[in-house]
C-alpha cells in the first residue's frame, strides 16, 4: 500500500491509497469518481500506446525514432508555431515546452489563459487575496461558490472545505455557512443546509450584484428595496452580512464568473470588491480560490512567471521573449500560426468550431496520454505517460501549493513522459538533425 | 423559441471519459444533448428524447432533448463538446461559452455523428 497524490484534477488529493506491485494497480482507495477514472485511464480500451503519423488521410503506427524525425520535419517547416495546452503536464514538461517555444520562435500558452489566468492577469492592477486548502480546513467559516459547481468538476473540494473539521473549526460543517451564487441549481446545491444561502442570480447579471455590493458593503441599511439581479432584498442583506462579518471567508471562483461579459469588466470589479471588503474588515478577511480544473493549470503560470517573468502568452521572436498583447485565441482566430503543438488538451472539442476549423487547416502535433478529437485529426500523435501514475513530476494545486507527483507503475510499451518527449525534440533540434 | 445557452461540465456527460472508455456511439449519446426545463419542452411541442435543431448566427446543431426541472425557464444547457461548440463563438478575442442567444425548434434531421461533425468542422461550414 502506498499513499500518493491523485492527478485526476487540480485538487491533487494527497490522501489516496494505492495497492500496486509496480506493474499493475490492484486497488485505489479514497479517490472520487474523477480520480478513479483517472487511474482507470492506464488500461483504458482506447489508449494509444504507439506514435502515429498521418499518411494518405489515415494515422499509421510508426516507431519513436521515426516519430521524432517527423516532429522535427514539421517544426522545421513552420515559421510561426503555436504551442498550447500544458495544463495536464508536469512543471518540468511545461518548462521544456517553453524552452522549445523559445528555440523555434513560437507562441506558447496554457489553458489557464482562457480560465483562471484571466484573474491572475487582472490581479496585476488590483491585487489578489489567495488562500490554501489547509487554511480553509482550519479557519473558514464562510464558503461562497460563485459560478462554480465543484460537486461535478472537483468532487472532493467540498469534502475538504465544507465537511472537514479544522484546528479552529472543530465543530466542522455546523460552523460553516455555504452560499452559492449561480443562475442554475447545480449539483453543488445538493449539500446545502438550512442556514446556507442559495442565490439564483439572473444570467449575466453578476456585474450588477458586484456593483451593488461595492456600493453597499459597509452600509447594510441602504440595500435597494427591489433587490438586484433576481436576488431579493433580504437575501442580499444576508449576503452582505456574511461577506462583511465572516472571520475567514473564501470565494471559490468558477467559469460562471470568468465568462466574458461584453463591455463590463466583471473580474476587475469583482477583485476590487474583495479588496474593498478586506480593507474595511476589522476582524476577518475574504480570500479566493480559483477553480481551474486541469491538475497543473496553476503550474504553467508559476513556471512561466518564475523563468520568463510573464505568466502566460509567451511569444518568442529571434529566440527572445517579445512583449505582446496577443493571446492564443487571437493567434488562432487571425490564423497567425502555421503549426500547432498541442500538449495534454483537446482544443478541437473545447473551442468554438470556427477556431477548430482554423486549427485543422495547419499541421497539428499532439502529445497526450489519451485519445481526443484533436488527436484524431492530428498529423502526428505522440502518446505520453500519465503523470502522477506512470511518471513523477511537480504540479501546483488549485491553491498554488506545489505537490510532488509520484510514479507508481511503468507505462505500457515504455511510453515516455511529456517531459522526455519535449526534451528529445529540443535535443534533436539543438543538435541540428532530425 | 428563443433561449439562452450555457455550456457546462457534468460528471455523467464527460467527453474525456467517452474518448477513453467509450466509442463514437456513446460519445454522441452522452454529449449531443440539450437539457431543458419540462415547461419549455412542452412549449416546443416536443418530448424528452426528441431531436431539436439549435441555431444562432454562429452555426447550428441537432441534439437530443433531456429534461431537468432544475434548469431555469428559457435556459438551455449543453455539456462542453464538439456539438455544443457549433454554437459557441469568439467575440473581441474572448471565448463566449455562456449566455449565448440561441433558437430551438423541433426537427426531424438526425444528429450528426462524431466523424461527420469533425468533417463539418474541417470543411469550415
Amino acid at each position: 500500500m502506498k499513499r500518493v497524490p491523485c492527478s485526476g484534477c487540480s485538487l491533487l488529493c494527497d490522501d489516496i491509497i494505492v495497492r500496486s506491485d509496480g506493474i499493475f494497480i490492484d486497488e485505489v482507495i479514497g479517490a472520487c469518481i474523477k480520480g478513479k477514472e483517472h487511474f482507470d485511464q492506464v488500461i483504458a480500451k482506447n489508449r494509444i500506446t504507439n506514435p502515429t503519423f498521418r499518411a494518405d488521410h489515415t494515422l499509421k503506427k510508426i516507431d519513436w525514432n521515426q516519430a521524432y524525425i517527423k516532429a522535427i520535419e514539421l517544426i522545421k517547416k513552420a515559421k510561426k508555431p503555436l504551442l498550447y495546452g500544458f495544463s495536464t503536464a508536469s512543471c518540468e514538461a511545461q518548462l521544456k515546452g517553453i524552452q522549445l517555444a523559445e528555440k523555434i520562435n513560437g507562441h506558447i500558452d496554457s489553458n489557464s489563459s482562457i480560465c483562471q489566468g484571466k484573474i491572475i492577469e487582472k490581479s496585476k492592477s488590483v491585487g489578489l487575496t489567495l488562500t490554501t486548502i489547509g487554511e480553509v480546513i482550519n479557519k473558514v467559516d464562510l464558503i461562497i461558490l460563485w459560478g462554480a459547481n465543484p460537486a461535478e468538476s472537483i468532487p472532493r473540494l467540498l469534502n475538504k472545505a465544507l465537511f472537514s473539521r479544522g484546528k479552529f473549526r472543530m465543530t466542522g460543517r455546523e460552523i460553516k455557512t455555504l452560499i452559492i451564487i449561480d443562475p442554475v441549481q447545480s449539483a453543488s446545491f445538493g449539500v446545502m443546509g438550512v442556514r446556507d444561502l442559495s442565490l439564483l442570480i439572473e444570467p449575466n447579471k453578476d456585474i450588477d450584484l458586484i456593483r451593488v455590493l461595492k456600493e453597499e458593503c459597509c452600509a447594510t441599511d441602504s440595500i435597494p428595496s427591489e433587490g438586484v439581479a433576481g436576488i431579493d432584498k433580504d437575501d442580499l442583506k444576508r449576503l452582505l452580512l456574511h461577506l462583511t462579518g465572516a472571520e475567514y471567508g473564501v470565494i471559490v471562483v468558477g467559469q460562471g464568473l470568468l465568462k466574458p461579459t461584453g463591455d463590463s469588466d466583471t473580474l476587475q470589479e469583482f477583485l476590487e470588491l474583495i479588496e474593498m471588503i478586506n480593507s474595511r474588515q476589522k476582524k476577518g478577511r475574504i480570500s479566493l480560490i480559483m477553480m481551474g480544473g486541469h491538475y497543473n493549470m496553476a503550474g504553467f503560470d508559476h513556471v512561466a512567471l518564475a523563468n520568463y517573468g510573464q505568466s502566460g502568452s509567451l511569444n518568442f521572436i529571434n529566440n527572445q521573449l517579445e512583449e505582446t498583447e496577443t493571446n492564443t485565441i487571437d493567434k488562432m482566430n487571425n490564423e497567425d500560426f502555421d503549426l500547432s503543438i498541442i500538449v495534454g488538451t483537446d482544443p478541437i472539442s473545447h473551442l468554438p468550431a470556427n477556431l477548430s476549423s482554423k486549427l485543422m487547416k495547419h499541421p497539428i502535433i499532439v502529445i497526450d496520454n489519451k485519445k481526443s478529437a484533436t488527436g484524431d485529426v492530428a498529423d502526428l500523435f505522440l502518446p505520453s505517460a500519465i503523470t502522477g501514475i506512470e511518471c513523477g513530476g511537480l504540479s501546483y494545486r488549485l491553491d498554488h501549493i506545489p505537490i510532488e507527483l509520484q510514479k507508481i507503475i511503468d507505462s505500457p510499451n515504455n511510453i515516455p513522459s511529456d517531459e522526455v518527449i519535449l526534451s528529445e525534440i529540443l535535443k534533436r533540434l539543438t543538435d541540428g538533425g532530425p | 423559441m428563443e433561449f439562452t445557452l450555457n455550456t457546462i461540465r457534468k460528471v455523467d456527460n464527460d467527453q474525456a471519459r467517452e474518448f477513453a472508455f467509450g466509442d463514437d456511439k456513446s460519445l454522441k449519446e452522452k454529449l449531443a444533448i440539450v437539457i431543458l426545463n419540462p415547461e419549455d419542452i412542452k412549449q416546443l411541442n416536443v418530448k424528452p428524447g426528441s431531436i431539436v435543431k439549435i441555431y444562432n448566427d454562429t452555426g447550428f446543431v441537432n441534439v437530443k432533448i433531456i429534461q431537468d426541472k432544475k434548469v431555469p425557464l428559457k435556459m438551455a444547457m449543453m455539456p462542453v463538446s464538439i456539438w455544443s461548440n457549433q454554437l459557441t463563438r469568439v467575440i473581441n478575442n474572448d471565448l463566449v461559452y455562456k449566455n449565448i442567444e440561441i433558437k430551438i425548434e423541433a426537427d426531424d434531421e438526425p444528429i450528426l455523428d462524431y466523424k461527420s461533425i469533425l468533417q463539418k468542422i474541417k470543411e469550415g461550414s
